[in-house]
């Protein structure tokens, strides 16, 4: 019926071939669809467990893989790892010998260090869904940003989406981008220096000023979250002088409508940082879109990936 | 017991040519008799080692080894390390003083010593640590450590932050003629880094360690030991703009060496993929274009000597993620077969320049002897067999932590013995 | 996937065969259903088809009975046993409330009747019909639950080894039902 390979994990977007994302995302439009029906659920993985277990807090993310998990009857249990109890690197082992213990079929996992995800994913039969590493990979926010972004833009490819914030620190930059890049549209970055790696890929164009972004012409504007203190120091002066020089407000508001171009942002907002609250009322925002096409793609990850714990 | 190494050739740091000849090890483990044609009959031996179409190659001396012991053995031990060094043909060393606790007296220095002489077939001289505790805050006990005979006075995987308290440093070594070390870093660029900064750090999302954190501390450290007139030696260098100051600073004078570590002269940042821990080095591993200059540093001898930095950690350790594992790899066991198998297999450079930079040089850095194959000698060499390979395995592997970015490579060649006296 | 026009492929209804089952099942739902509201539900992708065709003959007599679409994917007991495929999901699209209404299933064959199940369920997560039927085009027996049709186009005789295949025009490029006799890896259903 279909040439694809089963896979068992989403670790990245890098990974991923052109027919695999766009079977992802052909699916999720199905399980959107649900959500139009009294019955919202669906029977598909009955019986099947889903470990949410993020060593970061992020209630949206784990509430998103939640309910997609529950719209499937898959039993969820959620595990946070309060960041005073972190487990050390060195004992990532034995969490997962405790993981692989509980034999749940999909594990969901958000982790502060780059490649834990994939540690997981080599020592376990569940399928793997990395819901945010360190500043590696967000692939379902990838994949629900390009379902988000292809519902506006069915004529998507050649199309034109400005990032703009901390590219450095971004893990939703970094798998957005590339995913983007993959669906031949173009992307552009805005943000100050300290945030914009030399070491990003190629395929970003850099601007310096709003006036830049526009005078290119982006079909939609992504803001990212922006936080001013970070561990290795700061990166900008104060929130007031970024927010002036890359917060969207109303001026820019007028642009946007002049272009006729979309807004999106991975949430949750920082008002008054990267957005003002006019912006956040912005007619072509698509954030609450982003929320629910979240469920959707998530729906479609979980439908789409085969654990190998029926083995044994 | 006396032992013939018969039908080999020998090479030297003196000559790229191999030069046929025969060893002759006496019952005492002096190269008795060097030279061809020697006729068994003459000179009866116990044994007789067949060496057709093998080169017997002097003894190896690494400079940057971490043997772990005391305090670490769960990672290695002296002992450990010495079966490391010989299955590499290896036969001498300097002990990096960062051990539990830190060598950092003249009596601790003492114990370590005495450690070494009840345990290891070859020489594993101590250093010392340049601050109390590599703390990086208060001088360490510098006369006790000279009486004892340190080899060089460093915080092993420690920059010292500060340039006045590196500055007293170097003032108070050159009295006593003990050589500072640089691990080239500085800390407040480094940071959390755990990769180079650049395409590889961006895309795997990991903290990088931009090659000015390593360019600064040497620009630095040169001027100071320029300033001071002490003897520096710098550990690990990385990258072009490295190798490039320390050249400038030889011309013009300055009492500096340095080294460079095997995996930085075959690996580039390109290999770091898939959070693969054996490929987190301090420093990192950096771009194919520095690789390339640090190829060139050593042919030109910008770069005195390969240090190895032997540093083992478990593979439980090394198996964290790669922000939380350890820094470090083994390398007395792969960096011949390594070298060979990458540069002198294919012409880059001949056996010779390997035994100058990881023998001659080293040695001479500390203020060891080398010596060539040679009559009247203690033997010190390894029997070296082109034709044959060696794959890189945990069987193959003596260390006690089989962490090397090479585990599972092919190298042409074999160490099919390493002789001693 | 063999060919039907392999050896071991037989023809068992033509073009228009399928033609007179089509208008068999037509005037069947015009005898028993009378004035009542009704709404046809085809499975996909072939029990789509099949209740456009029946709807365009009632259309033809004056019937106009809406047509909604089902993929019962999501519904299936057998999503373990799938084994490498990943099956690619339709949009399921039942534009007209059930709640009150006659409903008729469609779908091209019935087997061992676990589609049919899993359709059931599908259906009744969008609401409440007053009543569900069951139309096929080929009845071929041996069910595993107790589902039988209620509007038949052919009922085959078959074994375990056989195979039946539909075969639309506008969904295949071809028209017949054939009997292949080489057991197929594919479930019928």
């Amino acid at each position: 019926m279909s040439e694809l390979k089963p896979r068992k994990d989403l670790l990245d977007i890098e990974s991923l071939s052109l027919e695999e994302i766009e079977y992802v995302l052909e699916n999720a439009v199905p399980f959107k669809q649900l959500f139009q029906r009294s019955v919202k659920k669906v029977p598909t993985l009955r019986g099947k467990t889903v470990l949410n277990l993020f060593y970061e807090p992020s209630t949206r993310t784990s509430s998103s893989f939640e309910v997609a998990a529950n719209r499937m009857s898959a039993d969820v249990t959620n595990f946070t790892v309060s960041a005073s109890s972190i487990v050390k690197g060195e004992s990532l082992l034995d969490t997962i010998e405790t993981l692989q213990a509980m034999r749940s079929d999909y594990i969901v996992i958000r982790h502060k260090a780059a490649g834990v995800p994939g540690i997981v994913a080599q020592h376990t039969r569940a399928s793997v869904l990395n819901a945010g590493d360190g500043y590696h990979a967000h692939p379902t926010q990838a994949l629900l940003d390009a379902m988000t972004f292809r519902e506006v833009y069915p004529d998507f490819a050649g199309r034109k989406v400005a990032i703009v914030g901390d590219i450095l620190h971004s893990r939703v930059a970094r798998s957005t981008s590339t995913l983007f890049h993959k669906l031949g549209i173009e992307v552009g970055v805005l943000g100050p220096g300290s945030l914009i790696p030399e070491g990003r890929h190629d395929f970003m164009t850099r601007f310096r000023t709003w006036d830049e972004v526009f005078d290119w012409g982006p079909d939609a504007v992504y803001l990212l979250r922006v936080q001013m203190e970070r561990q290795e120091g700061q990166f900008f002066p104060s929130i007031a002088e970024y927010h002036k020089m890359y917060g969207m407000n109303s001026d820019r508001l007028v642009r946007m409508r002049e272009l006729g171009a979309y807004l999106m942002h991975p949430g949750p907002v920082n008002r008054g940082v990267e957005v003002t609250d006019e912006a956040m009322g912005y007619e072509k925002s698509l954030i609450s879109t982003q929320v629910e096409n979240g469920i959707a793609v998530r729906m479609a990850v979980l439908h789409w990936l085969k654990p190998e714990t029926q083995k044994d | 017991m006396a032992r013939l190494f018969k039908n080999g050739v020998i090479a030297s740091a003196g000559s790229s040519d191999l030069i046929e000849g025969d060893v002759l090890v006496g019952d005492d483990g002096t190269a008795e008799r060097v030279g061809p044609g020697i006729e068994e009959s003459c000179v009866q031996p116990d044994e007789v080692v067949d060496c057709t179409g093998c080169a017997l190659v002097p003894g190896m001396f690494d400079l940057q080894v971490h043997a772990r012991e005391p305090g670490g053995e769960h990672k290695e031990t002296l002992a450990t390390c010495a079966a490391a060094a010989l299955n590499g043909g290896v036969t001498g060393m300097v002990l990096m003083p960062d051990t539990s606790p830190p060598i950092d007296t003249g009596n601790l220095v003492k114990s370590l010593q005495d450690l070494v002489s009840e345990t290891s077939p070859i020489p594993m001289l101590a250093s010392g640590c340049l601050t109390k505790g590599r703390e990086g805050i208060e001088l360490a006990g510098f006369s006790g450590m000279a009486s004892r005979g340190v080899a060089m006075l460093t915080d092993s995987d420690r920059g010292i932050p500060c340039p006045d308290l590196l500055r007293r440093c170097m003032e108070y070594a050159k009295d006593f003629d003990l050589l500072v070390t640089s691990h080239c870093d500085t800390p407040a660029l480094s940071k959390a880094g755990v990769v180079n900064e650049g395409r590889v750090s961006y895309q795997l999302g990991l903290p990088g360690i931009p090659a000015i954190s390593q360019e600064i501390a040497i620009d630095r450290d040169i001027r100071v030991a320029q300033y001071t007139g002490a003897r520096l030696h710098l550990q690990q260098i990385s990258t072009a703009n490295a190798v490039q100051a320390v050249a400038c600073a030889k011309e013009a004078g300055t009492r500096v060496t340095c080294e460079v570590s095997p995996h930085h002269l075959l690996l580039s940042e390109k290999e770091v993929k898939d959070y693969n821990t054996s490929l987190k080095l301090d420093p990192p591993l950096r771009l194919p274009g520095d690789v390339e200059a640090l190829i060139e540093g050593l042919l030109n001898d910008s770069i005195d000597a390969i240090a190895s930095n032997h540093a083992p950690h478990t593979e439980f350790e090394k198996s964290a993620d790669f922000a939380s594992a350890p820094f470090g790899v083994t390398g007395l066991e792969t960096t011949v077969l390594a070298i060979y198998d990458r540069f002198i297999k294919e012409g880059a450079f001949g056996w010779d320049l390997l035994i100058q930079k990881y023998s001659q040089a080293p040695r001479e850095i500390v203020g060891q002897e080398f010596h060539e194959i040679e009559e009247g000698q203690t033997a010190d060499f390894f029997v070296f067999d082109p034709k044959a390979e060696t794959e890189i395995t945990r069987e193959y592997l003596k260390t006690k932590s089989p962490v090397t970015p090479f585990l599972g490579w092919t190298f042409s060649g074999e160490i099919r013995e390493t002789v001693v006296g | 996937m063999s060919d039907p026009t392999d050896i071991t492929t037989e023809e068992i209804l033509s073009p228009a065969g399928i033609e007179e089952a089509v208008s068999l099942l037509a005037n069947e739902v015009i005898r028993r259903c009378g004035e009542d509201k009704v709404a046809f539900v085809g499975i996909y992708t072939r029990g789509v088809t099949l209740a456009h065709r029946v709807a365009e003959v009632l259309k033809s007599r004056g019937r106009d009975y809406p047509v909604g679409t089902l993929d019962i994917s999501l519904y299936r007991d057998d999503f373990d046993n799938l084994g490498t495929a990943l099956p690619r999901l339709e949009s399921s699209d039942v534009p007209f409330a059930l709640d009150g209404t006659r409903v008729i299933l469609f779908d091209e064959v019935i087997f061992t009747g676990r589609t049919i199940r899993a359709a059931l369920d599908g259906l009744m997560d969008y609401g409440r019909p007053s009543k569900i039927e069951l139309a096929v085009l080929i009845d071929r027996g041996h069910r595993e639950i107790p589902i039988q049709p209620d509007y038949v186009g052919r009922r085959v005789e078959t074994t375990l080894n056989h195979y039946v295949k539909v075969r639309f025009q506008e969904d295949d490029g071809k028209e017949g039902v054939f009997l292949v006799t080489e057991p197929v890896a594919e479930t019928n259903e």
